[in-house]
């Protein structure tokens, strides 16, 4: 292994793309795949493709059920709710709004917190130590708790929310990345490039990165189905999302109040969340089965 | 053992003082008079707040604020709920052991179903019955829990009439309020319901610890299954079946124990993740604990009750963590020399 | 009691199991009600209060007024005063008071005597005289005999003799006895007030309540359950029920999920009232009710300051399309705060209509033509009024984008929100009014006076000399056809000034198990569980 990293530039990209290639091998890991990036597509151009206004209401056609009931109508896909607003409309723009920032939110965390954890990674003694104890009580309270929290602090808006579920990442980051390029600066190869007079930046950036880029993947997909389940929850609980946006955790709130009456309102943004948090896990486990395979090879 | 208990001992003195830190700052973020944050004393006179800027020493240096704030928590003075006017302390003790009863029997369902589970799931390993549990459990920790609080809801209330839908017990029994953990309450009085009240009770608190218990239980499946095939694969096991040991007998003399030991560390970290999904259950099953309570305090911008609820229950589950620290250490005398608390 | 449960245990122990069991919940559950109740109430005593939740959790239950509205034709009967007697310039008016009416044995109190005279000077002397050991106990706000303005009203309350009072008032006031056969007009005990004046605990009062009511308060947690236990001693005779407990919910699904499940046996404020009626083991049943919801500005902060920007907002507002969507039909939209029941109706009061141009044009007038941003505050909890307060703040958000307003919506949990909206903290509000007696007069002065505005159940704040007037003018009068044209001329100013606009006049709407008997609505006030109980059948 040592031997090869000498001509990096040329190399680099293999780790990634063997993996890439164990990945494409397990079926189920690709349909996860295939699922996220629908997702994606929906979340960036769902206002171009939704049908109806996601926010405006239509008076005519109040609790429209599914299309599929004798009762539907074939214009309003997946049923109005209590507003008139069409229902499909509104789980797509709500894809941007909860699986489209849980992903921002996960890329803006992964930046801040890779870039904390590889700093951190190479500083030692007690300023390292501190670090360490700090991130080992953060890490023990459970993220959504402490989004609770901050957004206790911050006061209730989808904003805040957001912010909250990045501060809450973060440590996370923080603490794979760091042990992460730890492992990776007691290796060989590192010190090959050492000896050629490398600093350490430029040895995080060419060596140790394209090294540990999986691993920060396989985190950044539970950190994106734990932002999806958080982002829902707080909407969920009104902590979120205000009124009128399309999130589905807050949408579900409010469909609790027509269970009775008009059952899809509650069915399909739970089913909806349900879909998008099993394809982030799928993707997950697809790239934790692949790097252990990789492994083992 | 006694270096153990030290080093514990430490680490909680440390945390705490963070955690009263933390707190004792949120009465300055929060917007509003600090003095008033932190009492909750809303509708105080001129004359009773002064007594009051005098008890919390708002005049002098921010250190002295905060010795005697401490001074207040210590002596069971959370203030007073900016919205009902009664104490914190009052409320919390009569809601935190609602919270405690449910997220406990959860607990327990959560590893009485995870653990077995997991290790069929390693003892089958990469056999359908492995897949089929690890798909389970996939779809168990991906679903969002007060979904599943509705669903269950409308399965099992409404549509199939077998369990209530809400509360703790139904509101015609009286039960004197003794250590506020229902099920202990009931069988301490003198009720001539007693039973009836006691099965009452307990088919209230079925539902809502089955769908706190889902996420965690689903954990418990791959951390049993994991450390069994960890354990499997130690030397100590090969020898075992070198010696002729039966499967049966390797898997229930060695590897069960041995892998339970190692899960029994998780448990302190489940019981937090179990007490976040219990909050926004409470919500949902209208029961009386304390999660319930804190997310109406923040809709209603009570901040002296979130601010006390988050210290009480933040300081709760870090003791249900070192607790947990201490048994895995009496099972296993190696974790005893951890160094890193 | 005890004998009834010892046999009940004797024979468990003999037959054992589960048969047992089903006993005991039948005799546990026959004799008691939970109500699915949609908010905590305030306080215990109504005389502090305004709203309809504490009306309906203390009022019937715990007390007994003077006077009473008979149940069939709303006229006024008697209560705790078998007769009264009023002379015939309408200044003086004596009630002869019942005996042996007891009052509650509780934990915290125990009577030696029944109810006196003393008692009726004791309660309306806490409201009327300043300088009374209890009038500023919680607050010293006495919101609806403020807004009707009973202190200038009445001159003197004589005790004649151990059971005979006599009220001397200031001048004649047509609604004066309607006004003491509401919910707020309660009797208090006096011997109890001295018990917690000895002690210098006079809070308690209003917290642990003591009165002459069918039911007496065992237990409240708050926010959680309220549990009454049968007044033994009541002096109509023997209540049905042993134990009535409210289940606070404020959650719509909540309630229905609860009656759905039999936790409930009557639920206030059903929602899907289709699938209650279609339910075999569900009754659904409505009331008329005399109210009106509407959406008050807050006059005395800008932009509601000005007459234009109100009614540009009212312009704007599409009544019709909300009344359908929130009342799913089942309401009238609202012209006036009167609606055709009342004897006051005026047909020809001139309705807003529903004008975007308009609306737009008064904007412009007002200088406000680049749109602004304002509050509406909108109740988390269902009323008679107003089933979905929320969605209703959503369908104005919408039509006020129209114009170019954008809307926040602000919430509050009940008790904290009619707080606040009485400090004066909003804009503008949803909110509405379920009248407390027959009489017009009670929407008039309640909601829109100036003696209103103090006493926090005005929540526009507006206050307009020539309205109040009118009010005054039509309350010294008996002459119906006179009062109607003062009421007219009222209801015109408001439809010039707008310092609310009303929305929709709705029915009262409340689902039961079937095992449930007993009337427990009425027009106006609060529920009463006297003359309810649970058929035999009762496992259905």
């Amino acid at each position: 292994m040592a031997r090869e990293k000498i001509y990096q530039e040329e190399e680099f990209p293999s780790p990634f793309l063997q993996l890439w290639q164990i990945f494409r091998q397990t079926p189920v890991a690709m349909v996860g795949l295939g699922c996220s990036i629908f997702l994606i597509v929906l979340a960036v151009f769902s206002p171009i493709l939704t049908p109806h206004s996601a926010i405006e209401s239509n008076l005519d056609m109040l609790l429209l059920p599914p299309s599929w009931d004798p009762s539907g109508n074939i214009t309003f896909l997946l049923g109005t709710d209590d507003l008139g607003r069409d229902m499909l409309s509104r789980l797509m723009s709500g894809a941007s709004l909860t699986f489209g920032l849980s992903f921002v939110v996960v890329v803006i965390s992964l930046v801040i917190g890779v870039l904390i954890g590889s700093l951190s990674a190479l500083t030692s003694g007690i300023k390292a130590s501190f670090l360490n104890h700090f991130l080992d009580v953060v890490l023990s309270i459970p993220s959504l708790l402490l989004a609770i929290i901050i957004v206790a602090i911050l006061g209730p808006g989808l904003s805040n929310t957001l912010w909250a579920i990045v501060m809450v990442l973060i440590p996370q980051f923080v603490h794979i990345t760091r042990n992460a390029v730890k492992e990776e600066f007691v290796k060989d190869y590192v010190l090959a490039s050492r000896l050629d007079g490398a600093s350490s930046l430029r040895i995080l950036r060419y060596s140790v990165f394209p090294n540990i880029v999986e691993k920060i993947i396989s985190q950044a997909t539970l950190a994106q189905s734990a932002a999806i389940l958080d982002i829902a929850a707080l909407g969920f609980l009104g902590l979120g999302a205000p009124i009128p946006l399309p999130e589905w955790g807050a949408m579900l709130k409010s469909g609790i109040d027509l269970f009775y009456i008009a059952p899809w309102a509650v069915y399909l943004p739970g089913l909806a969340i349900l879909f998008s948090v099993v394809a982030t896990n799928l993707v997950g486990e697809g790239i934790r089965h692949s790097l252990k395979l990789h492994k083992e090879s | 053992m006694l270096i153990f208990t030290l080093r514990r001992l430490n680490l909680f003195f440390f945390t705490m003082l963070l955690l009263t830190l933390l707190s004792f700052s949120l009465s300055f973020l929060f917007p509003g008079n600090a003095l008033l944050n932190v009492s909750g004393q809303i509708n105080a006179s001129p004359e009773q707040i002064l007594l009051l800027s005098e008890s919390y020493k708002t005049e002098s240096s921010i250190f002295a604020q905060y010795i005697s704030y401490l001074k207040h928590i210590l002596s069971g003075d959370l203030g007073i709920s900016m919205s009902s006017q009664t104490p914190i302390s009052v409320e919390i003790a009569d809601l935190l052991p609602a919270t405690i009863e449910l997220s406990m029997v959860a607990l327990l369902l959560a590893m009485a179903i995870g653990i077995p589970l997991g290790f069929i799931a390693a003892i089958k390993h990469n056999k359908p019955a492995d897949n089929i549990i690890l798909s389970i459990a996939m779809i168990g920790y991906s679903i969002p829990v007060f979904w599943l609080g509705l669903l269950a809801i409308l399965i099992f209330s409404i549509t199939l009439p077998w369990l209530p839908s809400a509360g703790q017990i139904s509101l015609l029994f009286e039960i004197k309020h003794v250590t506020g953990i229902q099920l202990i309450d009931i069988l301490l009085s003198d009720n001539a319901y007693k039973w009836q009240a006691f099965q009452n009770a307990s088919a209230h608190i079925i539902l809502p610890a089955c769908v706190i218990a889902v996420a965690p239980g689903t954990i418990f499946i791959r951390l049993a299954r994991s450390s069994m095939l960890e354990v499997l694969e130690t030397s100590y096991i090969r020898a075992a079946s070198a010696k002729g040991l039966t499967f049966n007998q390797i898997i229930f003399h060695h590897a069960i124990r041995n892998s339970l030991v190692k899960i029994i560390r998780h448990v302190g970290l489940q019981f937090a993740n179990l007490i976040t999904l219990a909050m926004i259950t409470e919500v949902i099953f209208s029961w009386p604990g304390i999660g319930r309570w804190l997310i109406d305090s923040i809709y209603q911008r009570d901040y002296t009750a979130i601010q006390s609820g988050l210290l009480v229950l933040s300081c709760f589950i870090f003791i249900i963590h070192i607790l947990t620290d201490f048994v895995y250490a009496a099972l296993n005398p190696m974790a005893r020399d951890n160094k890193h608390a | 009691m005890m004998t009834l449960l010892r046999r009940i245990m004797v024979t468990c122990l003999f037959l054992g199991g589960a048969a047992c069991n089903q006993d005991d919940t039948l005799t546990l559950s026959s004799k008691s009600i939970v109500y699915c109740a949609e908010g905590s109430p305030e306080s215990f005593n109504p005389q502090i209060i305004t709203s309809g939740t504490t009306v309906d959790a203390t009022s019937n239950h715990l007390y007994n007024r003077l006077i009473t509205f008979d149940s069939k034709d709303n006229s006024i009967s008697p209560s705790i005063a078998k007769s009264w007697h009023e002379t015939r310039d309408g200044k003086m008016i004596t009630f002869y008071l019942r005996k042996n009416i007891a009052f509650h044995t509780t934990q915290y109190f125990t009577p030696t005597r029944t109810l006196t005279a003393d008692d009726v000077l004791f309660s309306f002397n806490r409201i009327l005289d300043k300088n009374h050991e209890f009038h500023g106990v919680s607050g010293g706000n006495y919101p609806f005999f403020e807004s009707v303005q009973l202190g200038s009203l009445i001159k003197e309350i004589e005790k004649i003799n151990e059971y005979t009072v006599r009220f001397k008032l200031y001048r004649q006031d047509s609604s004066f006895l309607a006004n003491l056969a509401t919910d707020f007009a309660v009797i208090l005990s006096e011997e109890y007030g001295q018990q917690l004046a000895k002690n210098n605990t006079h809070q308690q009062i209003d917290i642990s309540p003591i009165g002459t009511g069918p039911f007496k308060l065992k237990e409240y947690r708050v926010g959680s359950f309220i549990r009454y236990y049968r007044h033994d001693d009541y002096w109509q005779g023997k209540v049905a029920l042993e134990q009535l407990v409210f289940d606070i919910t404020p959650s719509n699904t909540g309630r229905l999920t609860k009656l759905l499940t039999n936790e409930c046996d009557v639920s206030a404020y059903p929602i899907a009232h289709k699938k209650i009626m279609e339910h075999p083991n569900l009754t659904l049943e409505a009331v008329t009710s005399f109210n009106v919801a509407y959406l008050g500005f807050n006059t005395q902060k800008a932009p509601f300051d000005n007459k234009i920007v109100r009614q540009a907002v009212s312009y704007a507002i599409n009544k019709k399309s909300i009344v359908d969507t929130i009342y799913s039909g089942r309401a009238e939209v609202a012209k006036s705060l009167l609606q055709k029941g009342s004897w006051a109706y005026d047909d020809s009061v001139i309705d807003q209509v529903y004008s975007v141009d308009k609306a737009k044009e008064l904007l412009k007038l007002s200088g406000l033509e680049n749109g602004f941003e304002m509050d509406i505050w909108a109740m988390n909890i269902q009323r008679a009024y107003n089933p979905n307060a929320l969605t209703m703040a959503k369908l104005i958000q919408a039509d006020l984008k129209e114009i170019g307003i954008k809307v926040n919506i602000i919430s509050y949990e009940w008790a904290t929100f009619l707080q606040r909206i009485k400090q004066g903290e909003h804009q503008s509000v949803l909110l509405g009014w379920t009248a407390d007696h027959p009489d017009p007069d009670n929407f008039f002065t309640s909601l829109l006076s100036c003696s209103s505005v103090n006493s926090g159940s005005n929540s526009t704040l507006w206050c307009n000399k020539a309205f109040d007037n009118l009010l005054l003018k039509s309350l010294e009068t008996t002459n119906i056809k006179l009062r109607k044209e003062y009421y007219s001329q009222a209801l015109a100013i408001i439809a010039q000034e707008i310092p609310l606009l009303p929305l929709a006049h709705s029915k009262r709407y409340q689902a039961r198990a079937n095992n449930v008997k007993g009337d427990i609505m009425s027009s106006f006030g609060g529920i009463n569980f006297l003359t309810v109980y649970k058929s035999e059948v009762g496992k259905e």
